[in-house]
């Protein structure tokens, strides 16, 4: 059985938003790129407990292999991350970013899967943390003709297929598909694993699987972005907050009570 | 190719709960259709309610389009895509507007696979240039940063936005939409997913709430998130959480607020021990009055909040019950 984890590299969102909560989150002359260099690249979190849900999968005794792809501009260390965390094999699909988009993401993952064996569980983050649009596994989905079960918190095998478990606003819903499919996995699966420090060393000296985008079969169309990312800004809030002021912390909450009350907020 | 119309979306609830929830993105599909010069339609899955003519009518749509069928009677997504992109292949709109919704994340990107358009979600703003040119302003980085997407050439998108991007605003003139039944052909579609446990929907969900008090990190422990419970309760509103102790298990994710949780739109929305994050403001900014509570003045809330209060929220919160109850 063959898992694939589709990985992308982001800037680690947290120190993005500290940048922004500072007010000092800045755009460079190219309209769209964020300059703070000092922000450190990373395995999208999503992405990494897509490959959590994978190795959880191999603790059960699963028999699988799971490869780790990533597609975009070549990736810094999140391909040798994977592989300290238990991937069997890690594969760089290297593309220049000028002409990506979800759609021409999508159609290299598809046709690397296509082109490699297939997969019986290709599993993603539910979306990026850079851009959040969360599409590309549905695209995936789509391409290789496989059902797509999105925001999932488990993924177990059984009854040749998988019974996966959503995070739906109304609870957990719990679903079964026949055959291979696209899973997109939320935060709800829980923490990863750290890789121990016996495997980072080994790590160190895997090299990924480079794949020639000549390889993968695809048509004109495949390679035709259907959206171009043209500009980047940072949104202003314009606060007016009045603060209620007390000697108290029952004064305090007695004069907001108030207040809402006045303004028939409840 | 596509022509210049553009097709607001929706589906389930029985037809019937849509209005308050579209009145956004029809106002925003009658702006990017003036701009286009085509058509407003509202393509709606499921029964033509009254309510649904009416708002159709005060937000100046031109028709109303309507699919039934019995596959589409409980949500699938395989049978809604497929209608969807049978009605896109024949109709060939520019632009599709979807509210952002958790079985849309899934349908929308599968419709723009199946008819070849563009797809961007988190939309804030759709914007058409004199040359015909498209772009979609979306939220990015948890709504730390606006990423701006230009349409290739003359190709359709399908749009799924946030909840309150636009300010609702009735058409100048109302229209006498026509309802245009469209029949659809989803004899060879099976659903591939089966659902063997249905949610169990306990109460209310927070998407319907007028009043939601939520905590954070601040209330420090698990145990006393029982404070925001019971405010909620002497507010006759719903718990709600942000997603850092949602990931540390304090509470069920069901309570979770923001662009990966639910997407709120309360009358009040009274924030304890939360900083303010931007992917949690994604979820309650919506809020017509938001309610600060904050040891850190600096705090990013405050910066959304019509009322603040700098203080402890183990405090403040017994006496907000306290209060709320007299």
């Amino acid at each position: 059985m063959r898992i694939v984890v589709c990985v992308k590299e982001v800037l680690d969102p947290d120190a993005v938003n500290n940048y922004a909560l500072a007010g000092r989150l800045e755009i460079g002359d190219d309209g769209k790129s964020l300059t703070q260099a000092a922000i450190p690249r990373l395995m999208n979190g999503f992405d990494e407990q897509a490959l959590e849900a994978a190795l959880r999968i191999k603790d059960t005794g699963v028999e699988c292999s799971i490869t780790v792809v990533s597609a975009g501009p070549a990736p810094g260390d999140i391909l040798k991350h994977a592989a300290a965390l238990g991937a069997d094999e890690v594969a760089s699909i290297e593309v220049d970013p000028a002409a990506l988009d979800a759609h021409v993401i999508a159609s290299l993952l598809a046709g690397y899967i296509r082109t490699t064996g297939g997969a019986d569980l290709v599993l993603c983050g539910r979306q990026a943390s850079d851009d959040d649009q969360g599409v590309v596994p549905a695209l995936v989905g789509e391409m290789l003709d496989l059902p797509i079960v999105t925001i999932a918190r488990a993924v177990e095998s059984g009854d040749g297929g998988w019974r996966v478990t959503r995070v739906t606003p109304d609870g957990d819903e719990v679903v079964a598909v026949t055959g291979g499919a696209v899973v997109t996995i939320s935060n709800e699966l829980g923490d990863p694993r750290y890789p121990t420090a016996a495997s980072k060393i080994k790590a160190r000296r895997v090299k990924p699987t480079v794949v020639a985008v000549s390889d993968l079969g695809l048509s004109a169309d495949d390679s035709e972005p259907r959206v171009a990312f043209t500009k980047q800004f940072v949104p202003t809030i314009q606060g007016n907050c009045e603060f209620i002021s007390g000697d108290s912390p029952a004064e305090l909450a007695d004069r907001l009570i108030a207040r809402l009350r006045e303004d028939s907020v409840i | 190719m596509s022509s210049n119309e553009v097709v607001v979306v929706t589906w389930g609830r029985g037809g019937e709960a849509f209005a308050g929830e579209v009145d956004d993105i029809l106002t925003l599909g009658r702006g990017v259709a003036a701009a286009t010069g085509g058509a407003l339609n509202w393509l709606t899955l499921g029964p033509v309610s009254d309510t649904i003519r009416q708002t159709a009518g005060t937000y100046g749509v031109a028709n109303i389009d309507h699919i039934e069928d019995a596959k589409l009677a409980e949500f699938s997504a395989d049978a809604t895509v497929a209608a969807l992109a049978q009605y896109c292949e024949q109709h060939s709109p520019r632009v599709v507007l979807i509210a952002q919704g958790f079985d849309v994340r899934l349908v929308a990107p599968r419709l723009a696979a199946k008819v070849r358009a563009g797809v961007v979600m988190n939309a804030a703003a759709v914007e058409v240039d004199g040359g015909g040119k498209l772009s979609v302003t979306a939220s990015a980085y948890g709504g730390d940063t606006r990423a701006v997407y230009e349409i290739a050439g003359e190709r359709a998108c399908v749009v799924s936005v946030l909840a309150n991007a636009v300010l609702p605003e009735a058409a100048d003139a109302a229209t006498t939409p026509a309802v245009r039944d469209f029949a659809v052909d989803l004899a060879a579609v099976d659903e591939r997913i089966q659902v063997l446990e249905k949610p169990k929907a306990e109460g209310p969900r927070l998407d319907a709430a007028e009043i939601i008090v939520s905590g954070g990190r601040g209330l420090g422990d698990a145990a006393n998130y029982k404070l925001i419970e019971e405010l909620a309760e002497a507010l006759g509103g719903l718990p709600g959480a942000s997603r850092p102790i949602v990931d540390d298990g304090w509470v069920d994710s069901s309570h979770q607020v923001g662009l990966t949780g639910t997407i709120t739109r309360p009358g009040l929305y009274l924030a304890a021990g939360i900083s303010g994050a931007s992917q949690h403001m994604a979820g309650c900014s919506a809020a017509k009055t938001i309610v600060a509570i904050n040891t850190d003045s600096d705090a990013s809330i405050f910066r959304y909040a019509r009322f603040g209060v700098i203080g402890d929220c183990l405090e403040i919160l017994p006496e907000l019950i306290r209060a709320a109850k007299s």
